[in-house]
């Protein structure tokens, strides 16, 4: 049953983003991309509401069940900042990333078809999970601004103003604005995981994890820092911004 | 009754002709009751603008009432019957389908414009509040009101910049978003910069900074658009706030080079910066473009831009022309 939310969780997503991107190369706006993003949003909250019944804590014990979680984490963001900062297109960005990862999260051996009740379940250990795949929905979020960013700039840079993107993409100082204020919330709720995982119990064979949180933490401290004390051109802060995450993401997944 | 129309625009009478057979807006509403006092139409609506002046008219004899017409403006005008022949006459469909594509800005001298459908507008109510229009001219501009919307809301006659103007502010649109909180620098005080600047100040630039070799000159352009003048030599300086740069100096050198934009990129947090270059020959550098942050375009790249506005313009033209054939077929009014 949750594997089908899931599933159908994709394809609402997947019919957003291809909606959104097919009136966009006939220079339309997305006016459907947005339903079509809060539906999967819908529906990914009864997937998750299901598996956190099962596991009798934040579903969060299997990587699929991450996967899952980030795509979640991730469609928030877009449906909080989204429709704020009137940038619509931002779902025909987002809607792949979503597919994507919830796509690997149906992937067979990722997601545990019988969940167990996580047994031993600490505070700590939840809020460390929770506010972390959290944290990296919004900075998957500025991620997706990043690339949106470096699309326009390139359309701008090279004179080609006729195209579907240009016309729809939200002015390039509108994009760096909702870029950097995803990046502090990433940032703060990274913040705060990493700080509920060094107060959780753990044993040594979490010090690898904890050593690569603690890098990602410090490499997106340090740009932001850069950003706010010396500046930082866009196109520059959104391949960093778009690096990041990518790097981040292979991280976890080795570490 | 028969809906009719007679007028002359910029296709057909030059602006010596055209002039002479303005009304001026505050006129339109007495002008519709002389011409129906005069014609005898029992219905008459009064088009003035720069580009053009229209008489519509409704009646049950068109043919004595536009002959009446004509006469009276010649002579009102005291103009040679010659004059006549820049007039042209629009009946029943066909002058509602001409009404039609006057408010949608298809017979506009800048095609798409959307001015002229507010204009049209006041004249109509003008017309209606001096008592001049009835069931005919009530229902034919109703309509064609709603035909004009149809036509910008289901077509794309309106979308893009036709000028090099409108194409640096829609540029500077697309870069910053709300002009509010932009500032932009004039450096050489031509026409073509001040129009430009002009253009951004009426999207809610924040300020204007003007530099010239003669200092004077850049005082009197500072002043008609409401901004500052900066002494040439210390234009530098202000490179380090504005985010708009509109260069159009008689150097026959370049004036703003890599390393002027380069010694304030710290300074400026490598913010984005609008570069528009429209002297000839060019003010700034092309090495300035490959700088991060920097958008730079020059006076051909903006007269390009107009001119593929102009022809994406151009091609809707067909739909909209087929956009309104086919609400007028489909429609029953009075007079038609």
């Amino acid at each position: 049953m949750d594997r089908w939310l899931l599933g159908l969780s994709t394809l609402l997503a997947l019919v957003g983003g291809l909606s959104g991107l097919l009136q966009v190369r006939r220079g339309k706006r997305s006016r459907w991309t947005l339903a079509w993003m809060t539906s999967a949003f819908a529906v990914q909250l009864v997937f998750l509401t299901l598996r956190g019944q099962a596991r009798e804590a934040c579903p969060l014990a299997d990587l699929g069940e991450i996967l899952a979680f980030l795509a979640w984490s991730l469609t928030l963001f877009y449906l909080l900042v989204g429709p704020a900062y009137r940038i619509s297109l931002m779902g025909v960005f987002t809607a792949p990333v979503v597919v994507v990862f919830q796509s690997l999260a149906l992937l067979p051996g990722m997601m545990l078809a019988d969940p167990q009740p996580v047994a031993g379940g600490n505070p700590w250990h939840e809020t460390h999970s929770a506010t972390s795949v959290l944290a990296y929905g919004a900075l998957a979020l500025a991620a997706v601004a990043g690339v949106m960013f470096l699309v326009l700039d390139h359309e701008l840079k090279e004179h080609h103003l006729k195209s579907g993107w240009f016309r729809h993409l939200p002015p390039a100082r509108e994009l760096l604005t909702s870029l950097q204020r995803l990046l502090w919330i990433g940032m703060i709720l990274l913040s705060i995981g990493v700080a509920a995982g060094l107060k959780m119990p753990r044993d040594a064979s979490a010090t690898p994890h904890l050593i690569a949180a603690l890098f990602v933490w410090s490499a997106y401290l340090a740009l932001l820092a850069v950003h706010k004390v010396r500046g930082i051109a866009g196109r520059l802060l959104s391949k960093c911004t778009v690096a990041l995450f990518l790097l981040s993401l292979g991280v976890f997944a080795f570490v | 009754m028969e809906l009719v129309c007679l007028g002359l625009n910029h296709q057909t009478a030059p602006v010596e002709v055209r002039e002479r057979f303005a009304v001026p807006s505050s006129r339109l509403g007495e002008q519709a009751r002389i011409v129906r006092e005069t014609s005898g139409a029992t219905e008459v609506v009064v088009i003035s603008t720069c580009n053009r002046t229209e008489f519509f008219l409704a009646s049950p004899e068109p043919a004595a009432v536009l002959a009446a017409l004509e006469a009276g403006l010649l002579n009102a005008c005291r103009a040679d019957a010659e004059l006549a022949s820049h007039f042209y006459r629009h009946h029943r469909a066909e002058a509602l389908h001409h009404l039609c594509r006057v408010v949608s800005g298809l017979d506009s001298m800048m095609l798409g414009e959307t001015e002229v459908f507010g204009q049209v507008k006041q004249a109509y109510q003008a017309a209606l509040e001096s008592g001049t229009t009835s069931a005919v001219l009530n229902r034919a501009f109703q309509r064609a009101f709603a035909i004009g919307k149809k036509v910008r809301t289901e077509t794309r006659i309106q979308e893009g910049a036709t000028s090099v103007g409108n194409v640096a502010v829609e540029l500077a649109g697309k870069i910053f978003g709300h002009l509010e909180d932009s500032e932009v620098m004039i450096l050489g005080a031509g026409e073509m910069s001040r129009i430009t600047a002009q253009n951004l100040r009426s999207r809610g630039a924040r300020s204007i900074f003007v530099t010239n070799r003669s200092f004077e000159r850049a005082v009197e352009l500072a002043t008609e658009t409401g901004g500052l003048a900066v002494k040439f030599d210390e234009w530098q300086r202000t490179l380090e706030r504005v985010d708009i740069v509109i260069a159009s100096t008689g150097a026959p050198h370049f004036v703003l080079r890599r390393e002027d934009l380069e010694a304030v990129r710290r300074a400026r947090k490598f913010r984005p910066v609008f570069l528009i270059d429209i002297a000839v020959p060019r003010d700034i550098d092309p090495e300035v473009g490959t700088i991060d942050e920097v958008y730079l375009y020059d006076i051909d790249t903006l007269e390009q831009l107009a001119e593929e506005g102009r022809g994406r313009r151009r091609h809707q033209i067909e739909q909209c022309e087929l956009l309104i054939t086919r609400e007028i077929d489909a429609s029953t009014l009075p007079g038609i």
